[in-house]
């Protein structure tokens, strides 16, 4: 197992140094020059010339792309990711908010989502054809057809403003403390764009759990199994379920992966300060820094989501680990 | 695998079919004509091709059929509805804002001509008739959300006086009534209490006799016998509420303009105070001078035009529209009417000359109007009404907003037609980048294999690991500064074309690599055909339908996507309408509670674009691969 995932990490390496070129690219091509940004503007003509070319030399901007890259990238290793100029902090104290914020959603949302999907999935697979099984065909082909902030504003218009149960946005104020009434109204903030982004995930993975199930349900192993007399329930659940594992944790792993591209429009009409609401909130305000450690931050997600997956395959399925 | 040369037919009459196949005209007839065969069940089976079976099974489920048609109507209402609804993306009537559908502002109750009109006055979305018995009737639409700051217009209460009222007068967003023991009511809009008397007004009212009352944008007034005039409501901008001294007690007639009073002295002069500095204060000196008697006047949004003692028309004010360009005309004016962007004049042959903008069909008057004699007209807003010598009513203007009005008064419908051609546009067009890049790379990589494979999978690697959405919006910023306004939206579809194609790429690689184990392969091979042939003849076909299917919900997904990054304004820029982008403006709960059209009605369009290209793709799925029918 360790060595698999050792093997994996390495095979790793060069996506992620190819990313970080991206990303540095990225940060050449942002509009702007940071020279000319830091200089004394009330400095004349011929002065500012050199001043100019003094900071240039001070920030490493003479030097050739892959020196600076070079440079970029240790500077940013070590958690020197910049200066945010929106908030006048350090970039790396700006995200860390946004970060947790971010995964609380994310975490609570795969919990749900799993905890819809494999029942629901499972049962669709068994009683293939029935109403109920048409009723979730319809739900996720209409579910993954709906743009999320459009579920996200229906949600809205639903529950807090006709209904009036849940706040329509924003989040909850820690100035009184971080008392247990703090964390039941942080909940009550979540509960919508919660609920907006499982719906968008179970609608996008649902067939896929129900069409893994019907394809191990089809299997000879399960006419086996029912031919030695085994219960309906066992040869479901720990025959049938155990092989579908495998195609459906590719599938959860997926919206996972998803969800965290997908949230920052979620996150943007229920004003959830996380990653995405703070990118979107960034690039209005030309905050560059930021812009792109969020980007390097998103994408630093996404890849341990694929190791994740991977170790959860080796999990799933005994064979890989021969390999 | 089945193959069009591996089955000769071998009858005479299906081999003149199979050629006649490549003619549209048999196609369709194939497809919807059974043609008659004398063959067994076996032969016919053989005969089919993959193709013919495709369409075939596609066309036995309902749902892709259902699919289709909605894509068609959609592709239709886009495509053929822009060219017949132009559109101007730039012209904004803030007056019009946040108008609820409706196209009935024109149908009056018939009641009105059995009574008698009296007076119309229109506000932006209903009108207000008065009787000749003193009855007022209210048609139209609610300009605003009831709130506790606003009432209905239509729903009067029990102590309403019908049958008593002497004057009514209608604002953008209200409508005011007088009645003839002088009590004052006021319904719809009232956030700047202009519906309620001033202490001063109802102090003065105990004594002297009101003359006339007006109605203004959010503004009301009233004018006194004695000359005095009051104006109140929200004037904190415009300054109306503060009236000149040697103005007041001279007044005979006075008019509300969106920022400015207008008002006739009783020496024919005319003047103006309000908001300074605007095309409408600028009266031109001959009018205020004396050296011409004014005799009537009326006020359109930013401009006004005054008939003085001897029949001639002076306008001044704002160039726009061209009302101030009075057109030719034969006879004696018997009155002025005068609309949002545009004049009227009434004269003594019953006929009504009509000029100025046509935004909202404000000039498009019935035919039936040239051969009619009409002895009152009425004109406010968009809309106009005129009373014959039979008593008759004629409406034109505006009818209304079929799916209401945006923020700056955009018709909805027109911009969702003209948005669902750029949204439709930019994700088919996204598409097919994303499909070449993804072709190109899915197919060198397979054929080629080795270390082409190795790099080529790992730049798929590299792209399919960072997250779409925050790249797509900070790309989005990066190219859109660099480029002009112009080439925006074209950004915008490379952007979503280079983001996505890893996907289809790592597909194609795929099943290039499965197809290229098969037997047919080894056989093409051993037969001794050209790696290239058994590449493009005998493998690409394969993998078509697989490409046909992922385009085809890609192209769902793309849709999606451009409606996501417009949504959060990286996308295609306002005023050029999208889909995504008419939902731009509708973030605050304030919009999503009172003006649902505004998002409702462009985010149905997205989910209908989307499900109907899903529900194609499904069963195209579907006919391509039988075992998946089957689940």
């Amino acid at each position: 197992m360790l060595r698999y995932l050792a093997k994996r990490l390495i095979s790793m390496i060069p996506v992620v140094i190819a990313i970080t070129i991206i990303i540095f690219a990225l940060v050449k091509a942002m509009p702007g020059d940071p020279a000319a940004m830091m200089i004394n503007p009330a400095l004349k003509a011929e002065q500012r010339e050199a001043a100019y070319k003094a900071m240039r030399e001070k920030l490493g901007l003479d030097k050739s792309m892959p020196v600076q890259y070079v440079k970029w990238l240790a500077s940013t290793a070590q958690g020197d990711l910049g200066w945010s100029s929106m908030n006048n902090r350090p970039v790396k104290d700006v995200i860390v908010e946004p970060l947790r914020n971010t995964l609380v959603l994310n975490v609570f949302v795969t919990i749900c989502q799993i905890a819809v999907i494999l029942p629901v999935g499972i049962t669709m697979a068994v009683k293939r054809g029935s109403l109920f099984d048409k009723f979730w065909q319809v739900f996720s082909l209409v579910g993954y057809s709906m743009p999320s902030f459009f579920i996200g504003m229906s949600l809205i218009f639903i529950f807090a403003l006709k209904l009036q149960f849940l706040p329509p946005g924003g989040m909850p104020l820690s100035a009184f403390g971080k008392d247990f009434a703090y964390y039941l109204s942080w909940l009550k903030y979540m509960i919508l764009p919660m609920l907006s982004l499982t719906i968008i995930s179970i609608a996008g993975s649902l067939r896929y759990v129900r069409n893994a199930m019907i394809d191990s349900l089809s299997q000879d192993y399960i006419r086996t199994a029912r031919s030695k007399g085994l219960s309906e329930k066992v040869v479901i659940y720990s025959h049938a379920f155990r092989n579908a594992l495998i195609p459906i944790s590719t599938i959860i792993i997926m919206s996972v992966f998803a969800m965290l591209s997908g949230s920052a429009i979620t996150e943007q009409v229920f004003a959830w300060k996380g990653i995405g609401h703070t990118l979107v909130l960034a690039l209005n305000n030309r905050d560059y820094m930021l812009v792109i450690s969020l980007n390097l931050l998103s994408t630093m997600l996404a890849i341990t989501a694929n190791i994740i997956a991977d170790v959860t395959y080796g999990i799933v399925d005994p064979r890989i680990k021969l390999e | 695998m089945e193959k069009k040369t591996m089955h000769k037919p071998t009858n005479p009459t299906e081999s003149t079919g199979v050629k006649l196949g490549k003619s549209f005209g048999s196609m369709f007839k194939r497809l919807f004509v059974r043609e008659p065969n004398n063959l067994s069940v076996l032969e016919e089976e053989a005969l089919q091709t993959p193709t013919q079976t495709i369409i075939k099974n596609f066309i036995r489920t309902r749902l892709g059929i259902v699919g289709v048609i909605a894509f068609i109507l959609i592709l239709l209402f886009s495509f053929v509805g822009s060219q017949l609804r132009p559109i101007n993306p730039s012209y904004q009537e803030p007056a019009m804002s946040n108008v609820r559908p409706g196209t009935n502002y024109l149908k009056y109750p018939d009641t009105i001509v059995k009574e008698g009109v009296k007076n119309i006055a229109s506000g932006i979305s209903f009108s207000v008739a008065l009787t000749n018995e003193g009855n007022v009737y209210v048609w139209g639409k609610q300009p605003v959300y009831r709130s506790a700051m606003s009432t209905s217009i239509f729903k009067l209460p029990a102590d309403f006086p019908q049958g008593k009222i002497a004057q009514i007068a209608a604002g953008d967003r209200f409508w005011s009534a007088l009645s003839e023991d002088g009590q004052f009511y006021s319904y719809g809009y009232n956030n700047f209490d202009q519906a309620e008397l001033p202490q001063i007004v109802q102090m003065k009212r105990k004594t002297t006799p009101i003359k006339e009352i007006m109605a203004g944008d959010a503004v009301s007034g009233i004018l006194f016998e004695d000359g005095e005039i009051y104006i109140w409501g929200s004037t904190l901008a415009t300054r109306q509420d503060i009236v000149p001294l040697d103005y007041q007690g001279r007044i005979v007639h006075a008019e509300v303009s969106p920022h400015n009073v207008v008002v006739l002295l009783d020496d024919g002069t005319i003047g103006v105070f309000g908001l300074d500095g605007n095309e409408i204060s600028a009266v031109p000196t001959q009018l205020t001078d004396g050296s011409i008697k004014i005799v009537d006047f009326t006020t359109s949004g930013r401009a006004a035009i005054a008939l003085d003692s001897s029949g001639n028309i002076h306008p001044w004010g704002s160039i726009m529209h061209g009302v101030l360009d009075v057109p030719a005309y034969e006879g004696k004016i018997v009155d002025l009417i005068g609309g949002k962007n545009n004049f009227g004049l009434l004269l003594d042959s019953g006929e009504i000359v009509y000029w100025g903008a046509n935004h909202f069909n404000q000039m498009d008057m019935p035919k039936e109007m040239a051969s009619t004699k009409y002895v009152a007209a009425y004109s406010d807003f968009f809309q106009s009404y005129a009373v014959s010598e039979s008593g008759d009513v004629t409406a034109w203007g505006h009818k209304g907003f079929a799916f209401g009005s945006d923020q700056f008064g955009r018709d909805n419908l027109t911009r969702l037609i003209h948005g669902g051609r750029i949204s439709l546009t930019v994700g088919a067009i996204a598409m097919i980048i994303s499909v070449i890049i993804a072709l190109f790379i899915g197919l060198i990589s397979g054929y080629f294999g080795g270390w082409v494979d190795n790099i080529l999978m790992r730049i798929t690697d590299v792209v399919i690991s960072i997250p779409f959405m925050p790249l797509a919006i900070t790309l989005s910023t990066i190219v859109t500064g660099r480029v002009p306004e112009m080439y925006r939206i074209y950004m915008i579809m490379i952007i979503l074309g280079f983001l996505n194609w890893p996907g289809l790429a790592r597909l194609v690689r795929a099943h290039l690599l499965l197809e290229r184990e098969k037997d047919f392969v080894l056989a093409a091979r051993a037969l001794g055909v050209k790696q290239s042939n058994i590449m493009v003849r005998h493998i690409l076909p394969n993998i078509f339908n697989l490409v046909i299917v992922n385009v085809t919900l890609g192209y769902a997904n793309a849709l999606l996507m451009e409606s996501a990054l417009s949504f959060l304004g990286f996308g295609v820029a306002p005023p050029t309408p999208s889909w995504g982008n008419m939902l731009d403006s509708a973030q605050s709960s304030s919009v999503i509670e009172y003006y649902w059209w505004r998002w409702v009605i462009p985010g149905l369009a997205v989910v209908f674009a989307a499900l109907s290209v899903n529900l194609i793709g499904d069963a195209l799925r579907d006919a391509m691969d039988p075992k998946a029918s089957e689940k």
